[in-house]
C-alpha cells in the first residue's frame, strides 16, 4: 500500500457498530428492534426441543399461539378480556374524577392542601391489596370489590402527582393573568387548569399502569371472570400455554391504552412538541 | 417638572420587609417616595438587592406595603388590577393559546365584545410587528418575540399604567437593543405611562424620561432625575441618544452611583 492510499485510508471513516450517542439510520432502529423479538422467540422456541425447559412448565411460542386462538374461538376469552376492560375503565375514570380536581385544588390553594394532604397521604402508604379481604366482605364477590381495589389502588397516587404539577404551573402566569384583571375562578379556569392539563394527562397515562397491575391482583385472588380468574382456571388444569398466553393479551392491552393515551395527548396539545415518552 | 404636568402615580413613604428563613426580618424597602407623570416612561434603576423589583410589584398590587401609600390617578392601589398591566422578565406566554389569543386573552376577561377584540388584538399585534405571527403557538417564537407578544397583550387591555419588570434582561444584546428602541416608538405611538425596572444603565439613559435610582440596604430612593441632556425629548434611534452632548457625563454619574451603592451591598452582605 502508497503512502498516499494509507492516508486516504485513514481519512475515510469506516462505520462501527457501536459509537457513544450517535444517530442511527431508521431501517437500523426497526432491523435491531424487530431483531431481539426473533432472538427472544426463536430461543424461546428452541428451549423445548433442546430440552432446556420442561414442556409442562414452558411451553413454546407457537404452543401458546394456538392457545391464546383456542382461547378466543372456542372459550370466550373475549369476554373476560371484555370484563378486564371494563374493570379499568370505570375504576379509573371515577379515580380520576375524584383525583384531577382534588389534585388541582390542593396545587392551588394552600388551606385545600393542608386540609386534605395529611389524610390523602397516609391513604397513599396504605396498600391497596390489603384491602381485599375487608372489600370481599363489604361487596361480595361481584364487580364492585374489584372497582374499589381498582380506585383506591390508584386515586391518592393521582391526586398526590397532580398535585405536585400544579404547584409547577409558573406564579408569573397567574402574576399576569391577576394584572391583566382576571379573578381567581377565572384564573383556575383559563391559566392553571390549561397550563397542568398535558402533565395530567401524563400522569393519568402512568398510572393507568398501575390500574393493570391491581387488576391482575383482584382477578387472581378473587373473581370467577377476567384475564387474571382465566390464568387462575388454567393453572387448576396445567395449561400453562393458556397462562402464558393471558400475561400477553394483559402486555399488549397494556401497550394499546398507552398509545391511545398518546394519541389522545396529541389531538389535545397541538401546541406541544414533546408528548412524552 | 412644570405644573402643568398631571401625577398619574404617586410612592409616598412606602416600606416592605420581608422575613428570612432564619426568621429574622430585612428591609427591602424603607421611606420611599417618588411620583410618575401622565405620559412619562419611568425608569427604575440601582444594584441588585435595592428593592427595585418590590416596588414595582407593589404598583402592580402584587405584594403590599407594610407602611406608606401608592395610588394611581388619586386612588389608592390596594391589589392587583388590569389598571396595572406588568410585563415580567420571564416568558409569560400562555403557551396554549396562539399569538391572537394570547393577545385577546385580557380583552376577553374584561368582556369586550368579539368584533372589536380581534381588531384591537391585530392593531396592537401589528404595533409589536408580529402581523405574521398571529396565528403561531408561543413555542415556535424568539425570546423576543415573546416579550412583544407580553408587550402586545398588556397594551390591548389599555392599562392605565405599563408595568415592566427587567423585561429584556433575558434576551440577547442585539434583540434587547431592538426592543429598547420598539418600546420607544410604542409609547409614542400609544401615549402609554410606563414604570419599568432595570440593572442596564445603558437602557435606563436611553428610555427613561425620568430615573429613579435606588440605594440598597434598605432599598430606598437615592436620587430621583429628569436627564438634562434629552430635554425631554424621546429618540427613535439609540445611537441619536447615545450620541447627545451630556450623555457620557450622564452614564458616568450613574456608574459611579452604582459602584458606590453596588459596593455598599457588598461589605455589608459580606459581615
Amino acid at each position: 500500500m502508497s503512502e498516499a492510499e494509507s492516508k486516504m485510508k485513514r481519512r475515510t471513516r469506516h462505520k462501527r457498530w457501536f459509537e457513544f450517542k450517535k444517530p442511527i439510520s431508521t431501517p437500523a432502529v426497526f432491523t435491531l428492534g424487530i431483531s431481539v423479538w426473533v432472538i427472544f422467540f426463536g430461543l424461546w422456541e428452541l428451549s423445548v426441543p433442546m430440552g432446556w425447559v420442561t414442556e409442562l412448565l414452558v411451553p413454546g411460542p407457537s404452543k401458546v399461539a394456538s392457545a391464546l386462538y383456542e382461547l378466543f374461538t372456542e372459550k370466550a376469552f373475549l369476554n373476560d378480556v371484555g370484563i378486564s376492560v371494563y374493570r379499568i375503565i370505570v375504576s379509573f375514570i371515577g379515580a380520576a374524577l375524584v383525583a384531577v380536581p382534588m389534585g388541582i385544588l390542593m396545587g392551588s390553594f394552600r388551606t385545600v392542601e393542608a386540609f386534605l394532604n395529611p389524610f390523602v397521604s397516609a391513604w397513599r402508604y396504605l396498600p391497596a391489596p390489603s384491602f381485599i379481604p375487608i372489600l370481599l366482605m363489604w361487596f361480595g364477590t361481584g364487580d364492585a370489590p374489584k372497582l374499589a381495589l381498582l380506585f383506591i389502588g390508584v386515586v391518592w397516587f393521582m391526586a398526590t402527582i397532580i398535585m405536585d404539577h400544579t404547584k409547577n404551573v409558573r406564579t408569573e402566569l397567574i402574576e399576569t393573568a391577576q394584572t391583566l384583571g382576571a379573578n381567581r375562578w377565572q384564573i383556575l379556569k383559563s391559566i392553571v387548569i390549561p397550563a397542568v392539563l398535558p402533565d395530567v394527562m401524563i400522569a393519568l397515562r402512568q398510572m393507568l399502569a398501575v390500574s393493570w397491575t391491581y387488576l391482575v391482583i383482584a382477578e387472581i385472588v378473587a373473581s370467577t371472570n377476567g384475564i387474571g380468574a382465566m390464568m387462575m382456571r388454567a393453572k387448576r388444569f396445567i395449561h400453562t400455554d393458556e397462562i402464558i398466553a393471558g400475561i400477553i393479551v394483559i402486555g399488549v392491552l397494556g401497550l394499546l391504552f398507552d398509545y391511545l393515551f398518546r394519541v389522545i395527548h396529541r389531538l389535545m396539545f397541538p401546541y406541544l412538541e414533546d408528548h412524552g415518552r | 417638572m412644570n405644573p402643568a404636568d398631571k401625577i398619574k402615580l404617586s410612592v409616598h413613604q412606602v416600606g416592605k420587609s420581608f422575613r428570612l428563613r432564619d426568621g429574622s426580618m430585612i428591609d427591602a424597602v424603607s421611606d420611599t417616595s417618588f411620583s410618575v407623570l401622565e405620559n412619562e416612561f419611568c425608569v427604575l434603576l440601582g444594584p441588585s438587592g435595592c428593592g427595585k423589583s418590590t416596588v414595582l410589584r407593589m404598583i402592580a398590587g402584587l405584594e403590599e406595603p407594610d407602611s406608606g401609600i401608592l395610588s394611581l390617578d388619586g386612588h389608592e392601589i390596594f391589589a392587583a388590577d388590569r389598571e396595572r398591566g406588568m410585563v415580567f422578565q420571564n416568558y409569560t406566554s400562555f403557551d396554549w393559546l396562539t399569538v391572537k389569543q394570547n393577545v385577546e386573552y385580557g380583552m376577553k376577561l374584561n368582556g369586550v365584545p368579539g368584533r372589536e377584540r380581534s381588531e384591537r388584538a391585530d392593531e396592537f399585534i401589528d404595533l409589536v410587528k408580529l402581523s405574521k405571527f398571529k396565528d403561531a403557538y408561543p413555542k415556535q417564537l424568539s425570546g423576543g418575540m415573546k416579550q412583544r407578544v407580553a408587550i402586545a397583550r398588556t397594551l390591548a387591555n389599555e392599562p392605565a399604567l405599563l408595568l415592566m419588570d427587567e423585561p429584556f434582561g433575558a434576551l440577547d444584546a442585539e434583540t434587547r437593543w431592538n426592543m429598547q428602541e420598539l418600546m420607544i416608538s410604542i409609547v409614542e405611538t400609544t401615549q402609554t405611562t410606563v414604570v419599568m425596572v432595570t440593572h442596564d444603565i445603558e437602557e435606563a439613559l436611553y428610555l427613561g424620561d425620568h430615573i429613579v435610582f435606588f440605594s440598597s440596604h434598605p432599598g430606598t430612593v437615592f436620587e430621583d432625575s429628569r436627564p438634562a441632556f434629552k430635554a425631554g425629548k424621546r429618540f427613535l434611534l439609540k445611537e441619536d441618544a447615545v450620541s447627545l452632548d451630556g450623555y457620557a457625563d450622564a452614564e458616568r454619574h450613574i456608574m459611579r452611583l452604582m459602584r458606590e451603592q453596588g459596593a455598599d451591598y457588598l461589605t455589608k452582605d459580606d459581615n
